[in-house]
């Protein structure tokens, strides 16, 4: 029996973009790689907006990464790209270039990360295209339901919003009618008919997409397997003070950089907690922003150290000092990988009370939750946290080993065969 | 040989030389003659000689030539706020070539003075108990000084038609003759062919003198209004049919749908038609009503067409004419037995729809119309049938959309029945019994009652109107015509469909419960 032909889609490569969606998808790759029997293929988005130059080559959107001869670019204009319905308006990318893709590679199983920047077209047209051909398609955030950067969390009050409708969307965007928003559902939801099968990492980005409508049949959970890091990091040492807290991620608004920063200030005076912040990406944050950063960072500077931007590498060295990791995202999250992360390296988390944080990271088992967006709820945690090396002892001992890669891609493989065979037995409808 | 019909006779032979030889003729024989019969023999002239054939621009060139030889002068109107006779003609709408439309104002010592107008050719209209009359307060502003006049209705604006047609855009005299024997005259502006134009300019001046259904509506604008609705459709002709696939051979339904501004509608529907075979099955026509958007338009046809392998055709006119003229020039083009008249922000909730409604069509017992269930975004009810509700107070009809706004799972709205009529937004109809009754109706205005009017045809034909609520779809109501200079428009529109079909309505209604479902 020949290797299963796997294309992965990714909206981004890793190397331009880091991001959390990013990293798995090339982790994936690399795991499908090494395991035998398969013969996966990446396939990532490049475009204006993340490299440096203009990389395609004329006439193709398509080029090699990295000498891999697994791993292609494909290189879209970022203005081509209709932000609100998730399509290109440049529908040859679509009908000649990535049909041509397709017909030359002939995947038994494309295995969408993201569509965003190539538009959601493409899953018809790979059923058009190859009609036998498996499509699966990981979900990362809610971008198909929300317009808000699929955050689902209100415009005007920054509320976590359960559901979308028409209606609701266009109190959000009072500058876009709720028939604009009937058609983008519509339309998305015309495109997703064409997959066979939904991956939601976090049973709570499944429910609010079964909400949503899509067939509960169609979707299954399916958590986000990981290469284990080259290196654990030890235990921090437990008598000295400060209690350390670390924070990873983009430092913006969604992630709770304002609560975690009021939260500091709310401390007890001789509270010993001190915050790391490993934070990307704070230049391409609003002036605004920046500057309540800035001022914040200035007031407790003896509470809070900014270490700036880091490498996927350097987290067992930076997880060393730290006791504690902090998830203290306004929105509802997916999966943080940051929380399978932390959990690697034995440190329990602190974070908020709702959506994805809520469910993996277990309140007094291996972490401690606060109210979404309440920083005087996340001080008192802390607090909590700090007060008593005995409650962290016992969540860190809570802590269960993370979601391996090959589990992962054993089940993942499974369920590519399940979805070939169950096209195959009701006969392609092409 | 009466006098009058001796010069006639000769000046129309004279007519037909050259020039010299007019004139000549025209200074020798007939400028001596009194005022009236000359301006009587300019009359007769420039009716028999433009009036037998269709004219052209030429003869009324040379009909204008003789006008001027012939034609006595008057003073020139001068506005002088101690002059106490005044006129300005301030606009010369070209309706057709043989019907006209004027505003200005007169104002004279007495009032009752009588305003006549002289075509450029030499024909004579007077106005005097046609024109609409109306107080100007500006012209009794500027008059104030010399006291007020009994008759402070200075103002006239009237529809007139000439005994031939006009083709010169200047040369338009127009003269006032008061009651104690003086005379003015002026110069009137070039006239405004343009219907587009005259169109917006007349309800304009509707919307200014009250209400849209008043005596200058019933007397003058009604007429000019379709007029000019006629023409606009009738001077749109199909300029080229772009074809995109190989579109189906005798296909059973042709579906129609006219694109105007919104041509983001195109992708949405063949997004969800290309999934639903029957729809395929059928011949997919597009019209564009705003020509404007051709080329941008071929562009998205194309990689859409390469995308979705959904073979279709795009209509483009030479100009636009409306809601009902796209869909004429669609239907002249459609080669089905059925026509499905669709509005572009219509989308289907699922496939399945225009089988449902083909079926039903052909088993049912002579309709008319069939119409299906409509939805707004949230799951109301957007379309349920049509029914009649009579104004109180005017007598007028409006169309009225049964159970809107309740749940798309009304049951009363689940009930297939016939219904008084049904909205054009999806609508299927037998193309020999749309033809019999002359299709959708040209003369509205930016429309509205066209679907009912087509209706009431179809009824008044013996056919019977149905809904159909198992068709389910989307329709993003006021979407794909968008809402402009419609104020007032509505009212017209109305005022004129009960003006047409009030009494077809009155009996259609004795018999129609708008509340129940059929047989409830």
């Amino acid at each position: 029996m020949s290797d299963l032909r796997v294309l992965f889609v990714a909206h981004n490569h890793p190397t331009l973009h880091p991001g959390g969606a990013e990293a798995y998808a090339l982790e994936l790759y690399e795991g499908m790689r090494e395991t035998p029997g398969v013969d996966p293929l990446l396939l990532a988005r490049i475009g204006s907006n993340v490299a440096r130059r203009r990389v395609a080559h004329p006439g193709t959107p398509f080029s090699a990464v990295n000498g891999d001869p697994g791993q292609y670019f494909v290189f879209t204009e970022t203005e081509h790209f209709d932000f609100f319905t998730l399509t290109s308006r440049d529908k040859a990318l679509y009908s000649r270039h990535l049909t041509d893709f397709l017909l030359a590679h002939r995947p038994d199983v494309v295995h969408l990360q993201h569509t965003h920047f190539i538009g959601v077209d493409l899953l018809s047209q790979i059923r058009r295209v190859l009609p036998e051909a498996a499509i699966v398609y990981t979900l990362h955030e809610f971008l198909p339901i929300c317009h808000r950067d699929g955050q689902m969390v209100r415009t005007f009050d920054d509320d976590l919003c359960p559901e979308a409708s028409p209606r609701r969307c266009n109190e959000c965007f009072p500058e876009l009618s709720p028939q604009a928003f009937f058609l983008r559902e519509r339309f998305v939801k015309g495109h997703f008919a064409n997959v066979d099968r939904f991956l939601a990492p976090s049973a709570q980005l499944m429910e609010k997409y079964v909400r949503w409508g899509i067939d509960e049949e169609r979707i299954e959970v399916e958590e986000y397997g990981r290469l284990t890091p080259a290196a654990r990091a030890g235990a921090p040492r437990q008598s000295r003070e400060p209690t350390n807290i670390g924070f990873f991620g983009q430092l913006s608004r969604f992630k709770g950089a304002e609560v975690m920063l009021d939260a500091m200030a709310m401390l007890e005076e001789d509270s010993n907690a001190h915050l790391w912040l490993n934070g990307a990406n704070l230049d391409l944050q609003s002036e605004e922003f920046q500057a309540m950063f800035a001022e914040r960072h200035a007031e407790l500077r003896d509470r809070i150290t900014f270490r700036g931007p880091y490498d996927h590498d350097e987290l067992p060295r930076l997880m060393e000092d730290l006791h504690w990791v902090i998830v203290p995202s306004i929105w509802w999250e997916n999966s943080p990988l940051v929380i399978q992360e932390a959990f690697f390296h034995g440190r329990p988390i602190i974070c908020s009370d709702v959506g994805g944080m809520a469910e993996k990271v277990r309140d007094g088992v291996d972490g401690l939750h606060f109210r979404a967006g309440d920083a005087w709820s996340l001080a008192r945690t802390i607090e909590k946290a700090t007060g008593s090396p005995q409650l962290w002892k016992k969540l860190r001992e809570g802590i269960e080993e993370p979601y391996a890669m090959d589990q992962h891609i054993e089940r993942l493989r499974e369920l590519y065969t399940e979805t070939i065979d169950s096209r195959k037995a009701v006969g392609v409808d092409a | 040989m009466p006098r009058a019909t001796v010069a006639e006779k000769r000046l129309r032979k004279a007519l037909d030389q050259d020039d010299d030889a007019l004139r000549e003729l025209l200074r020798e024989e007939y400028a001596s003659l009194d005022a009236e019969a000359r301006a009587d023999l300019m009359h007769r002239l420039a009716k028999s000689a433009a009036g037998r054939t269709s004219g052209s621009p030429t003869l009324s060139a040379r009909l204008h030539g003789v006008r001027e030889v012939l034609r006595e002068r008057l003073p020139i109107s001068v506005i002088d706020e101690r002059q106490p006779i005044g006129l300005a003609v301030e606009q010369i709408l070209g309706i057709d070539e043989r019907s006209f439309w004027i505003n200005g104002w007169a104002r004279d010592l007495e009032g009752g003075g009588r305003i006549a107008v002289v075509s450029p050719e030499g024909c004579r209209v007077d106005l005097g108990d046609l024109a609409f009359r109306f107080e100007r307060p500006d012209v009794v502003r500027f008059y104030a000084g010399l006291g007020p006049t009994d008759d402070r209705d200075h103002g006239f604006t009237a529809f007139f038609e000439l005994p031939a047609p006009s083709r010169l855009a200047t040369g338009w005299v127009v003269e006032l003759h008061t009651a104690d024997g003086a005379a003015v005259e002026v110069l009137g502006p070039p006239v405004e062919t343009d219907p587009q134009i005259a169109r917006a300019s007349i309800l304009g001046e509707l919307d200014a003198r009250g209400p849209l259904t008043g005596p200058l509506a019933v007397e003058h604008g009604r007429f000019a209004l379709s007029r000019l609705q006629e023409r606009i459709v009738s001077e749109a002709e199909i300029d080229t049919v772009d074809v995109y696939g190989e579109p189906p051979e005798a296909p059973e339904v042709s579906i129609v749908v006219p694109l105007y501004r919104r041509l983001d509608f195109l992708e949405h529907q063949l997004l969800h038609f290309s999934v639903d075979p029957e729809v395929a099955e059928a011949e997919l026509i597009f019209v564009l009503d705003s020509v404007e958007q051709s080329a941008e338009l071929r562009d998205r046809a194309r990689e859409l067409f390469a995308l979705y392998g959904l073979p279709f055709r795009v209509v483009n006119p030479t100009a636009g004419s409306g809601y009902a003229g796209a869909n004429r020039h669609g239907v002249e083009v459609a080669t089905g037995s059925k026509l499905l008249l669709l509005n572009s922000d219509v989308i289907p909730d699922r496939p399945g729809w225009l089988g449902e409604m083909c079926r039903f069509y052909d088993a049912g017992d002579g309709i008319g119309a069939l119409g299906a269930k409509l939805l707004y975004e949230d799951d109301s009810l957007q379309h349920a049938g049509l029914y009649f509700h009579q104004l109180p107070g005017t007598g007028s009809w409006e169309n009225a959309h049964r159970f809107k706004g309740l749940h798309r799972s009304f049951p009363a709205a689940e009930v297939a029945q016939p219904v008084p009529a049904v909205t054009a937004a999806c609508v299927l109809v037998d193309r020999e019994r749309y033809e019999e009754v002359g299709g959708l109706p040209l003369h509205y205005v930016q429309g509205d009652y066209e679907d009912s009017e087509l209706c009431l045809r179809l009824a008044a034909a013996g056919y019977e109107n149905w809904y159909l609520p198992s068709a389910e779809l989307y329709h993003l109501e006021g979407q794909s015509y968008v809402a402009e200079a419609r104020r007032g428009l509505s009212d017209y529109n109305m005022w004129l469909h009960s003006q047409l079909w009030g009494e077809t309505i009155a009996a259609v209604m004795e018999r129609f419960d708008p509340h129940t479902a059929a047989g409830a």
